[in-house]
C-alpha cells in the first residue's frame, strides 16, 4: 500500500471527531474532518476517500441521510463505503433499525455512538476490505 | 278496614225492621246509621260516606230501584244489599241489575243477615284495595316519567357523547355531545345503524362485538377511533344485560381526547429531544474514557489530560442541561402556584448587571447599564425574573466577540416596563430568529458552533415573561447584533390593592393589570 487509507469523519460534535480521529490515526489511517453535511459533501467531491464515517443528526435531524443519498446518486462516488454513527436510536424515538431499513438508508453499516475503539476499528476494517 | 270502623247505613220505612237490623249489626261492632227513606238515605250517604248500604225496595218518596241508581252516582264503591219482603226472583234480579251486590228475603235470621254483611264487606275491602293499588300505580307512573325526564336531562347535558343502541345495533338515543362529535343531524340517525354516524367502521364493529360476545356487565370494549374530521374519540362500549342475562342493546360513551393526544405528542417529542440532548455529552464522555482506558493515548500524557478536561466540560454541560430542564419545568408551572410578591425590577436588573460585569470584562466587552433608580413594581416571582435577565445577558456576552458591546437598559412606558438587552454580537438570520425561542434550537453557523449552550436559555426566558403576562421581542441582523426587548405589565395600584391582587393571584386567578 503506497498511499495511506483516507477516511472522512463527518460530525457536528467536535468531541466525537476528536475521539474517532485519535482511534483511527493510531491505526495508521489518514483522517479528515467535516462539521456539517455541506462541508462533508464538498470534501468528498474534492478528494478521494476510502471511507465516510457519517453522523446522522447534524444541522438537520436527518442530515446524514441527505449526505448518504447524495453520495449514492453521484456516479463517481456511489461506491464509497459509509459507516453511519448516531445516538439516535429506537429508544429515543427513532424507530428505524438497520436490519430492516438498510435498503433506504443507503449506508453500509450503522452503529450507535460512541463505539468502543476496538469495535470502531473492526467495523472500519471490514468496510475497507 | 281493620283499623277503621265499618259504617253501615240501613234504609227502611218500617221501623221494626230498621231497628232489628241495627241491633244485629251493633252486636258485631259495626257503626250503624238509620234512614227512613231514600231521600234521607242519600243525604246521609253524601255527608257521612258508608261502606255498606242495606235498603228495602218498597219505600215511599223514592223507590228502592231509583235509590240504588242514585247511590252509584255518589260512590260506586258503596256495596248495596237489598232486603225485600216479596221474595220474588224478578225483584232480586232487577235489584242486582240496578247495582245491588246481594239480596236478602224477609224474613231472615240474624246469622243469615250477618253472613250477607260479611261477604259484602269482603267485596268492599277488595274494591278499596284495588283502588289503592291503582292510585299507587298512577303515582308511580308519574314519578317514573319525572325520573325519565331527569335522566334525559342529565344525559343531554353530558360533555361525553352517549349513544344507546338496541340489540340489532340501531340507535335508540344519541345525546347532543355525540351529535356534535360526529357533526350530524340528530333526527336523521334515530332508528338507524351507527354506520350513518361516521365513515370509520370501528364503532359499528365494536358495537356488534359487544352485542355478540357478552359475558359480563363490565365495560367490554375500550378503544380509540378517529373521526373523518380528525377528532380522536375514546370510546367505551357496554352491553346492556336484562334479568334473563340476555343482551338487549349497548351503550357507547365517547370522550373527545383530541387535545390530550396533541399534548401527549408534544410531550413525547420533547422527551425524545431531551433524551438525545442528554445522550450527546454522555456519549462524548464515554468516548474519551474509552480512549484513556484502552491506553490509546497512554504515550501522550498531554493529550490524555486534554481529554480528561474535555470530559469534565461535557459533564458540566450535562449538569447545566439538567438544571435548565428543571428551570423550564418550574417556569411552566402556573404563576398562581408560585411565591408571588411585588418585585423591584430596578434592583433585579442592577444585580444582573453586577453579576455579569466580570464575565464581560474578561472578554474585553464594554458592558453598560441604564436603569432608573425606581421602576414601578412588577407582580411576580423575583427569582424567575432574575433568571430571565440573566439568560438574556449571558447570551449577549456569549455571542458577542471580544471588544464588542453589551448594554442593559430599562424604562417605563404606558403602564409597561421595557428592558432592552442589546449586543454587537454575531446576530442571526430571520429564519433563526423565528425559531430561537424553541427548546433546543441553536442557530448553526461557524461561530455559534464553537459556543456551548443547552439550547434552553431563551425558551426559559420566554416562558417566564409569558407567565408574568409579558412577552419578549427580538430584532437581529447577522454580524451586526441583536436586541432582546422584555415587556412586562406594571402593577399600577395602591399597596392595599396590590395585596388584594396578590391574594387573588395566589388563589389561582390571573388578573389583568
Amino acid at each position: 500500500m503506497s498511499e495511506k487509507v483516507k477516511i472522512l469523519l463527518a460530525d457536528d460534535d467536535p468531541d466525537f471527531i476528536e475521539i474517532n480521529k485519535t482511534i483511527l490515526e493510531t491505526k495508521g489511517y489518514e483522517v479528515d474532518e467535516a462539521y456539517t453535511s455541506s462541508e462533508a459533501l464538498n470534501k468528498i467531491r474534492a478528494t478521494r476517500y476510502d471511507l465516510l464515517i457519517l453522523d446522522l443528526m447534524m444541522e438537520e435531524k436527518d442530515a446524514g441521510f441527505t449526505v448518504a443519498y447524495a453520495v449514492r446518486e453521484d456516479e463517481n462516488l456511489k461506491d464509497l463505503p459509509i459507516l453511519m454513527l448516531t445516538s439516535a436510536q429506537e429508544k429515543t424515538g427513532f424507530t428505524f433499525k438497520f436490519s430492516k431499513d438498510k435498503e433506504w438508508m443507503k449506508v453500509d453499516d450503522f452503529a450507535a455512538k460512541p463505539l468502543k475503539p476496538a469495535e470502531l476499528v473492526e467495523r472500519v476494517e471490514k468496510l475497507l476490505k | 278496614m281493620q283499623e277503621q270502623e265499618v259504617k253501615i247505613l240501613i234504609v227502611d220505612d218500617d221501623e221494626i225492621s230498621r231497628v232489628g237490623c241495627e241491633r244485629i249489626l251493633e252486636m258485631s261492632d259495626y257503626h250503624v246509621d238509620l234512614a227512613e227513606n231514600g231521600v234521607e238515605g242519600l243525604e246521609k250517604i253524601k255527608s257521612e260516606g258508608y261502606d255498606l248500604v242495606v235498603t228495602d225496595l218498597m219505600m215511599p218518596k223514592m223507590g228502592g230501584m231509583e235509590f240504588l241508581q242514585e247511590i252509584r252516582k255518589i260512590d260506586e264503591k258503596i256495596i248495596p244489599i237489598v232486603i225485600t219482603g216479596y221474595a220474588t226472583i224478578e225483584n232480586a234480579v232487577d235489584a242486582v241489575k240496578m247495582g245491588a251486590y246481594d239480596y236478602l228475603a224477609k224474613p231472615f235470621t240474624p246469622d243469615e243477615f250477618r253472613a250477607k254483611i260479611e261477604r259484602a264487606l269482603e267485596k268492599r275491602l277488595l274494591l278499596l284495595e284495588t283502588e289503592k293499588l291503582r292510585e299507587e300505580r298512577d303515582k308511580n307512573i308519574l314519578e317514573h316519567s319525572i325520573e325519565k325526564t331527569r335522566t334525559f336531562t342529565i344525559i343531554n347535558c353530558m360533555s361525553e357523547g352517549v349513544i344507546a343502541t338496541n340489540k340489532s345495533g340501531h340507535i335508540l338515543l344519541i345525546n347532543p355531545a355525540a351529535v356534535k362529535m360526529f357533526r350530524i343531524k340528530h333526527v336523521n340517525v334515530i332508528g338507524k345503524k351507527v354506520t350513518g354516524l361516521t365513515s370509520n367502521p370501528d364503532l359499528e364493529n365494536k358495537i356488534s362485538d359487544a352485542l355478540t360476545r357478552v359475558t359480563s356487565k363490565e365495560v367490554l370494549e375500550r378503544f380509540e377511533m378517529t373521526t373523518p374530521e380528525g377528532r380522536v374519540l375514546q370510546s367505551n362500549i357496554t352491553p346492556v344485560i336484562n334479568e334473563k342475562k340476555e343482551c338487549i342493546g349497548t351503550v357507547a360513551v365517547l370522550i373527545d381526547i383530541t387535545e390530550d393526544k396533541k399534548i401527549e405528542k408534544v410531550k413525547t417529542d420533547f422527551l425524545n429531544l431531551v433524551s438525545h440532548e442528554l445522550k450527546a455529552p454522555l456519549g462524548a464522555i464515554e468516548g474519551y474514557l474509552n480512549l484513556i482506558l484502552d491506553g490509546i493515548t497512554a504515550d501522550q500524557p498531554e493529550k490524555e489530560k486534554n481529554y480528561i478536561q474535555k470530559s469534565k466540560d461535557r459533564a458540566h454541560e450535562l449538569l447545566e442541561l439538567v438544571n435548565d430542564l428543571l428551570d423550564l419545568t418550574r417556569a411552566e408551572k402556573k404563576i398562581s402556584s408560585k411565591l408571588i410578591s411585588p418585585v423591584d425590577l430596578s434592583g433585579v436588573i442592577k444585580e444582573t448587571f453586577d453579576f455579569y460585569k466580570n464575565e464581560a470584562k474578561a472578554k474585553s466587552i464594554q458592558f453598560n447599564i441604564e436603569c432608573p433608580e425606581k421602576l414601578p413594581m412588577i407582580r411576580g416571582n423575583a427569582e424567575e425574573l432574575s433568571r430571565l435577565f440573566a439568560n438574556l445577558v449571558s447570551n449577549a456576552i456569549k455571542y458577542t466577540p471580544e471588544k464588542g458591546q453589551v448594554s442593559l437598559k430599562a424604562e417605563k412606558n404606558n403602564n409597561q416596563v421595557y428592558v432592552y438587552v442589546k449586543d454587537t454580537g454575531i446576530g442571526m438570520s430571520r429564519e433563526d430568529a423565528a425559531k430561537v425561542f424553541d427548546e433546543f434550537y441553536r442557530a448553526k453557523n461557524a461561530v455559534s458552533q464553537k459556543i456551548s449552550g443547552t439550547g434552553l436559555g431563551l425558551a426559559i426566558a420566554k416562558k417566564i415573561a409569558e407567565e408574568h403576562n409579558g412577552y419578549i421581542e427580538l430584532e437581529s441582523e447577522p454580524d451586526k447584533g441583536s436586541v432582546f426587548t422584555v415587556v412586562l405589565p406594571v402593577v399600577d395600584k395602591s399597596p392595599a390593592e396590590n395585596n388584594e391582587l396578590l391574594k387573588r393571584g395566589i388563589d389561582g386567578h390571573k388578573t389583568n393589570i
